[in-house]
Parts: structure tokens; sequence; C-alpha cells
């Protein structure tokens, strides 16, 4: 055999041993946080309750509003609170707060790329929380509430790839927003304005399609819409066929956009780090 | 010396101008994203149970801007925020101080950049005010900065008992929030939307029914689907000055009953 060629492959396996381990760290650390994760149950589905107490009154006598009947209203609220967890929509500061303690640098050692180092781990975080504080609220609403649930196995398979390419693209929206932290200390602040953003333009707060045309288009030259809205449209299985493709065509257009932006900024990020001594 | 505390703190808090910058426009956006939500729905529903936007906007001006005067003024006492210095012992180093205890809390923080959400508030509230054909008197105009009063007193009170719980638990306990951040989202909503079981907490176990929707329906003229008795609108000021009270005295018996962590 190619010694180069076996070591090329070796390396790969190795990296993928790797980003395996990673994905069991950051899916371990959740279990450490049992009593804020118990608290966040709590809230998430307490805030569900108005937040579906409120669409069954917007719906008062109507038995469908653009194409969602009344279940499927109170199934999206059920799921975006769902996945606030899963896809950390509230906050995520972890390479911010590696940038301003000094952990960066030696994180930057590892013999991995920086970007892939927390893509993994928060892989894990996400699969530890979709089935902690995803499921859990999903079943729990179950109890008050009819809702929703894909029919089809297509519906499934779709759901399944949706799930992923969301994760990936609210992923590379966190980590760019912390890669602020290498140039102004108030990281926090412009964090809080992007996610306060995301909640507005993403279909979080009430699914896109019932707002007015020109707010739609808006929010669909953004990245937001293929964090949320296009995860919830193909779990209420409202999208068929072209518009399914379509829809998941745009989330891997951001995913590829989002991540190649990540690593350029990154890159300039860490040669100013390097330049100023750490 | 309150305002000595309290100057102090805000010096230190205008040093970081951008910071500060960013915090207002941060938490604008956040309030915006959820009454523009709302405003932008309406176009294609009309209403909620019976109550326009300018109607709803009563309800949340008026819980918004007392929310977020109460959380500058009751900074000190945030249950999160109350925890840590729990844990890290800086809550032992103000039991040495030869000052008030409840008073140095106090003035231990007096977060301005709360501004944005009380700004975010009153203009909601304003425009509630003027849009919602509210037939004006004299006594609903002085009732209104009541109304405001009493809200901060009930979210007060709530932020002190869970500041106060942290002395036996220690860890700063995030379920206060279904209550306080909970308390803000389900009084933004006419109370008839929701479930009786979820009424009846908010009417009898924490009364936020009295401080919001009844002065509500009394500034609206509208008649009360719930069937209270009719004086309930005044119950707004003793309900928040009751509980802000029997807080305190919940404070207080904590603080007899406190033991450090030992950090």
């Amino acid at each position: 055999m190619n010694p180069l060629k076996y070591s090329a492959n070796r390396l790969q396996n190795q990296d993928l041993k790797l980003f395996w381990h990673l994905i069991q760290l950051g899916f371990q650390q959740q279990f450490s946080y049992r009593a804020a994760n118990l608290a966040g149950l709590m809230t998430n589905f307490f805030f569900g309750l108005l937040r579906a107490s409120v669409m069954i009154a917007l719906y008062a006598a109507r038995t469908d509003v653009a194409g969602m009947s009344l279940q499927d209203a109170v199934t999206f609220t059920a799921f975006s609170q769902a996945i606030i967890a899963y896809l950390s929509l509230f906050n995520w500061w972890r390479v911010m707060l590696a940038v301003y303690s000094g952990e960066i640098a030696s994180e930057l050692l590892k013999p991995t790329n920086y970007f892939t180092f927390w893509l993994a781990q928060d892989i894990g975080r996400a699969i530890a929380h979709f089935l902690t504080r995803g499921l859990t609220i999903m079943a729990a609403y179950a109890l008050f509430f009819k809702i929703t649930v894909p029919q089809t196995v297509g519906q499934w398979l779709a759901l399944a790839v949706t799930l992923v390419l969301s994760l990936l693209v609210s992923f590379g929206w966190r980590f760019l927003i912390n890669l602020t932290a290498f140039w102004t200390p108030d990281a926090r602040g412009i964090g809080r304005i992007a996610f306060g953003l995301s909640w507005f333009l993403s279909g979080f707060m009430m699914p896109l399609r019932f707002f007015p045309d020109w707010f739609v288009r808006l929010c669909h030259l953004t990245p937001f819409p293929a964090m949320v809205n296009t995860l919830l449209e193909v779990y209420l299985g409202l999208l068929e066929g072209r518009a399914l493709l379509g829809a998941l065509a745009q989330q891997v257009l951001w995913v590829i956009a989002l991540f190649a932006l990540c690593q350029l900024v990154m890159r300039a990020g860490v040669r100013k780090l390097v330049i100023q001594g750490g | 010396m309150y305002r000595r505390l309290v100057g102090a703190n805000m010096r230190g808090q205008m040093q970081y101008r951008v910071a500060f910058l960013l915090d207002l426009v941060g938490t604008g956006i956040g309030t915006a994203a959820a009454f523009g939500t709302l405003a932008l729905i309406l176009q294609r529903f009309e209403n909620i149970a019976g109550w326009t936007l300018a109607e709803i906007a009563l309800l949340y001006g008026l819980v918004e801007t007392a929310f977020g005067l109460m959380d500058m003024i009751f900074s000190g006492f945030d249950p999160g925020t109350f925890g840590q210095q729990v844990r890290r012992g800086t809550f032992d180093q103000m039991l040495l101080r030869p000052l008030g205890l409840t008073l140095q809390v106090f003035g231990s923080d007096f977060a301005l950049r709360r501004l944005a959400r009380i700004f975010q508030g009153a203009a909601v509230l304003g425009y509630a005010l003027i849009a919602a054909g509210i037939r004006w008197t004299l006594l609903k105009v002085l009732f209104i900065p009541v109304v405001l009063a009493s809200l901060v007193c009930f979210f007060g009170a709530l932020f002190i008992v869970g500041a106060t719980i942290t002395f036996w638990t220690v860890e700063s306990i995030e379920v206060v929030n279904i209550f306080t951040y909970g308390g803000v989202e389900m009084m933004s909503y006419p109370m008839e939307v929701y479930h009786p079981w979820l009424r009846r907490f908010f009417t009898f176990i924490i009364p936020g029914i009295f401080v919001n929707y009844y002065p509500a329906l009394y500034l609206l003229d509208r008649p009360d689907p719930l069937h209270m008795p009719a004086f309930a609108p005044l119950l707004a000021p003793v309900v928040g000055g009751g509980m802000l009270l029997a807080a305190l005295a919940f404070w207080n018996f904590g603080i007899r009953y406190y033991q450090s962590t030992g950090t």
C-alpha cells in the first residue's frame, strides 16, 4: 500500500474519532446541569401553554389560516418551544467566553480546526437537548392538546434532514456572532441584538405565513427562516414536492455560506490575536 | 445614602458607553419583536378575544413599563445575580458593613440598561392611551400612576422572594422566572384567553390579575367576563403594596436564618 495514502487514511480516521469524542463530550456536559435543564424545561413548557392559549384565542372561529388548522397552529407553539434548547435560540456564548478568558490560546493548540472543535461539541449538546428538552416538551404538550405528527415515511425523512440542517445554520450564525469577541469587548451586547433579530425574523414567535407578504420577503433575505420556519413547516407537512426541495436547498446554501464566512472571519480573528500576542 | 450608592453604580455603568448603547438597542429589539409580531399578526386576525391591538397595547404597555422600572430599581434583588452574590460570598461582605442590609442590596445594582425596556413600554403605553378610545375622567388619569406603582411593587415582591429563597438553595433557582418573566408574558394578554386553572393561579396564589387586567378593564370601560366584584380594579394598590410588604417580611426572616456558604 502506498504509505502516503495510508497515513492520509489514518489521519482521516483520527479526525473522525476526535470528532466523535467531542460530540460525546458536548452530550455528557449537558447532564451535569440537571437542575438548570429541569428549570428550563418547566419555563419552556409554561411559556408554551401561554402561547397556545393566545393562538387558540386568535383563531376564534376560524378553521384554516394560511393553510394551517387550529391543531397545526397549537402544534406550532409546542414545536417552537421544543426546539429552543436544541437550536440554542436564546443564547450561546461559549466561544466569546473562551476569547475573553484567554482559554482560546490553549484550545487553538489542539490538533483540530477550531470551528470543527466547537461544531462537534454543539452537535453533542444539541442531541442531549433534543432528548431532554425537545421530546419531553412535545410529550407534555400531547397530554394537554391534540397535536399534529408527521404521517408518512417521506415526511419523517424530510424532518430528519431539516433537523440537521437547521442546527447547522443556527450554529454557523451563533459561531459568527461569537467571533465578534476578537474585535470588541462588547460581543455580548452585539449578541443580544443578533439573538433578538433571530426571534423576530425566523418565524419563531409566529409562523411566517401569518405575516404580511412584504415582511416575509424581508425575512427570506436573512438566514433566520432557514433556522426555524423551514423546520416547523416541514414538521407540520406544509411543504411538498418542489417547495420542500427548494426550502431544503435554501438551508444547504445558508450552511455553506455561513460556514465559509465563519472560517474566513475566524482566520482573521486568530491572526489579530497572534499579532497581539494573545 | 441610597442615592450615593446608586450614583456610584450609575457612574460605573456610564464608563462603558458602547456597551450601554448596545444594551439599549438589544433590549429594544427584543421588545419590538414581541409587540411588532403582535401588530403584524393582527393585520390578519383583527383581534384577540375581542381586544383590538390598541387595547392589548394598554395591557402590554403597562406591564412592560412597570417591569422595566422594577427591574431597574430592584435589580440588586434579581434572583439570578443575587444567587451569585450569595455563592461568591459578596453578600457576606455586606453583612459586615455598618449599613442597613436591605438598603445595601437595593443600592448594589441599578440597571440603567433597563431604560430601553421602559422607553419601549412607555411608547406602547402612549400609543394605547391615545388610540384605545379611553373615555377620560380625572379619576382615570390619576389611576394610571397608581397602577404602574402597584405593578412595580408586585414584580418587586416576586424578585425579593426569589432572592430570599436563594439563602436556602444557594443555587439561583430559575423556576422563579416562570412567575416573573412568565407573569409579564401572561399579563400582556387579556386573562380570558387562558385556561381557568391558569387564571385561578394568577388570581388566588399570585394575584397578578388585579394589578393589570382589572385596572385595564376599568380604564377601557370593558365589562368583566369573569364576574368579579365591581371593586376588583381598586384592589391594585392593595395587592401590590401588600405583596411587597409580605415579601420584605419574608426577606427579613431569611436574613435572620442565613448562614454563609463559607466561600
